[in-house]
């Protein structure tokens, strides 16, 4: 449904991204793992256009779009399609939970207002926040603003939900709630593509995994494949770091 | 002379005072209004990608921040007729408030330039990257989420600018603008300079209650406007 | 009859204009010599809510940023003098009230403006300055005095030096207004030599010049100023 051609991206004289393929199937839940700098972030963001990519091509169904010269108006129809988690939530904070859910239905997708809200609501009670309709970002936790940045994108109905690192920035207490929402999405068959340190998550929910350092994907697979057989010298090390000391792997 | 002082002319002072307030606000409206539209021209000059429009605008900024108010005033009112002169322009009938309401836009047109740019660069920039996400255009973006949330950091600051406006126009009596501090002037100078104390103590009373009540209906509105946001509370 | 500008008077004045910049300085260095010391105690008393003394400085404070300078200068210049006619009448004191130099009523003025104005500065700035830095000076034994001197003063500075530089500012436009009081100071000094053949423009344009020079400077040195003292924050700013 999703696939990436050749993305290149520098900031100043730091190439991030150095070349990267990624292909996506409707249903796929991707997780990204890598060390800090590798550019998965930097990958998400060219998807949407956050960052603009220097190189590239994402092919969305039937349309070729080149990642440096796209239109505004191709742009904002990619943006329709692929829906963003952000790692600091960015709740409007001048707009409760429900009106940060149906912003982009009623203004972005001109959906008519109430069916806009009803919408919204069932976004917000699949995430266990229906108690939270009318409350503003500032008196929520942050387990429970990361929640409404989940249902905003999941009103949307996209294609593909993109997810930058969604519980780096909360207490461990908190991830749990978060983890518990990814899941259930993911059962329903929504298309992820998740950047995570969450190591659960890779290993209970996603049907593929991809390795990326340096700026370029050194090793993908299924979760199976890579956690317990990796190929490459650079995931073994790793994943010895990140994993529990006694997981035994095999070669 | 024998100078005394009577309480009983800082009372009489009140009712001869107060009906000239309303030209010391028709001055500082009309150069809020003027001073807050050039101001965001120099704001946008300041943010956009524009180096020449920066050092501009920042140049501007610095220049009349440095300036006291009456010299801008007399800059202004001896200058541009003169400038006008050049060109063949004869300025000499024309309402002296003109000036003065030029003087005092230029004025808060500095002071508004830097209040707008900080409000908006406090503003997080992921605001705008999850309302482009969503799907709203660039536009939609600013007008929905930016500003609203721009406007609520500004509004204490404009607060204060604006009362700093009301204070500094009271100098526009030098040109002989007669508000309520040019009335206080005419009321002391009828009188040989006497029981000046009073009248001015009068005037100050004026002024302290204007400024009294433009702080609370600016706390007021912070508090109407900032229902999404913390709002730290000076004891 | 178009003149355009007559440049010698320009020249020429620009340094009579000059000429009234110490006097400018003056008034700014003793207003700020009285105010900071004195707008740092209130805005203790204010914050520490001192019985009496914290109401007196928020009615101070009030009363000051809610009038004019101009008002302010006009109140001062002319109740004083009636004070101080009493005070030597009843001391037998020879001295003639109207041979005092008027910079002694700018000194009172002033420093009474900028102490108010100091006042609300060192309040939000040393609300900044988290509780905690007291009780752990108190633990390693420092006295008040040695709390407040090395570390609470310098941690309140940084943080309300752009204020107080902006206060520095204000008050050399403020002396601008000391023509109300005869005081031959810039604008006075200019304006005079102006009045000689009209040439207000010229005369205006040298006064607008030498205060930003003399702003600019101010804030340069406040700049340089805070760089220093900023050394031992984390790289923030």
């Amino acid at each position: 449904m999703l696939e990436i051609k050749n993305i290149h991206k520098s900031f100043g004289k730091n190439e991030i991204l150095k070349g990267v393929d990624l292909r996506i199937d409707k249903g796929d839940v991707v997780v990204i793992l890598g060390p800090s700098g590798s550019g998965k972030t930097t990958l998400l963001r060219c998807i949407n256009f956050l960052e603009k990519a220097d190189q590239g091509h994402a092919i969305f169904g039937a349309a070729d779009v080149n990642l440096k010269t796209a239109s505004k108006k191709q742009i904002h129809d990619i943006r329709q399609k692929v829906a963003f988690v952000f790692q600091n939530y960015n709740l409007f904070n001048n707009k409760t939970a429900l009106e940060n859910v149906t912003e982009g239905l009623i203004i972005g997708r001109r959906v008519p207002k109430a069916e806009a809200i009803e919408i919204g609501k069932k976004a917000l009670d699949k995430v266990g926040l229906s108690e939270k309709y009318h409350s503003y970002p500032i008196e929520l936790s942050g387990g429970q603003q990361q929640r409404v940045g989940i249902a905003r994108a999941v009103a949307l109905n996209p294609d593909i939900i993109l997810f930058d690192e969604p519980t780096s920035a909360l207490d461990p207490e908190l991830v749990g709630e978060v983890l518990t929402v990814m899941k259930n999405i993911a059962k329903e068959g929504t298309t992820m593509l998740v950047v995570t340190h969450e190591m659960s998550f890779a290993k209970d929910v996603a049907n593929r995994v991809v390795f990326m350092d340096g700026g370029v994907i050194v090793e993908e697979g299924s979760p199976k494949e890579i956690f317990t057989n990796p190929k490459e010298e650079r995931t073994q090390q790793f994943l010895r770091r990140v994993l529990p000391e006694d997981y035994i792997f095999y070669i | 002379m024998e100078k005394y002082f009577n309480a009983k002319y800082i009372w009489e002072s009140f009712p001869l005072l107060i009906p000239y307030i309303k030209v010391t606000f028709l001055v500082a409206g009309l150069s809020v209004l003027f001073g807050t539209l050039l101001g965001f021209i120099l704001a946008a000059m300041k943010l956009g990608n524009s180096k020449i429009a920066q050092i501009i605008a920042n140049g501007y900024t610095t220049a009349l921040r440095c300036t006291p108010s009456i010299v801008l005033l007399f800059l202004v009112y001896y200058g541009i007729p003169k400038i006008a002169e050049n060109f063949g322009v004869n300025l000499s009938d024309i309402d002296k408030i003109i000036f003065i309401v030029i003087t005092f836009s230029l004025q808060f047109a500095a002071a508004m330039s830097e209040v707008i740019r900080s409000a908006y660069q406090s503003i997080d920039r992921g605001q705008f990257e999850a309302a482009v996400s969503v799907g709203l255009s660039n536009a939609q973006a600013y007008r929905r989420i930016i500003f609203p949330q721009a406007f609520v950091v500004a509004l204490p600051n404009f607060g204060n600018s604006l009362l700093e406006l009301i204070k500094e126009g009271s100098l526009a009596y030098t040109i002989g603008l007669i508000d309520v501090m040019g009335k206080a002037s005419l009321i002391i100078d009828g009188r040989f300079n006497a029981h000046a104390l009073e009248t001015y103590l009068a005037l100050s009373i004026i002024y302290w209650v204007i400024s009294i009540a433009i702080e609370q209906l600016f706390l007021k509105l912070e508090k109407v406007f900032s229902k999404g946001k913390q709002v730290i509370n000076p004891t | 009859m178009s003149d355009g500008l007559n440049y010698s008077f320009l020249v020429k004045t620009f340094f009579t204009a000059l000429s009234g910049v110490p006097t400018a300085l003056m008034i700014t260095i003793v207003a700020l010599f009285i105010a900071l010391p004195l707008g740092f105690m209130l805005a203790l008393t204010r914050i520490n809510r001192i019985p009496v003394l914290h109401r007196f400085a928020q009615v101070y404070v009030s009363f000051v940023r809610g009038t004019p300078v101009i008002v302010q200068i006009f109140i001062i210049y002319s109740s004083v003098p009636l004070v101080l006619t009493s005070f030597f009448k009843k001391f037998h004191i020879e001295t003639n009230v109207y041979d005092i130099n008027p910079i002694w009523y700018a000194f009172i003025v002033f420093s009474l403006n900028t102490t108010a104005i100091l006042i609300e500065v060192f309040r939000s700035a040393i609300s900044t300055v988290s509780k905690g830095q007291l009780e752990a000076a108190y633990s390693v034994g420092l006295t008040n005095v040695q709390a407040f001197r090395r570390i609470i003063i310098p941690q309140t500075l940084v943080v309300a030096l752009p204020n107080i530089c902006t206060a520095t500012v204000n008050l050399i436009k403020a002396t601008s207004l000391g023509y109300a009081m005869s005081l031959q100071e810039i604008t006075l000094r200019a304006k005079v030599a102006a009045n000689v053949g009209y040439n207000y423009v010229e005369a205006y344009i040298d006064i607008f010049l030498v205060y930003l020079i003399l702003c600019s400077l101010v804030e340069y040195l406040f700049k340089i100023y805070e760089k220093r003292l900023r050394k031992y924050k984390a790289a923030n700013a």
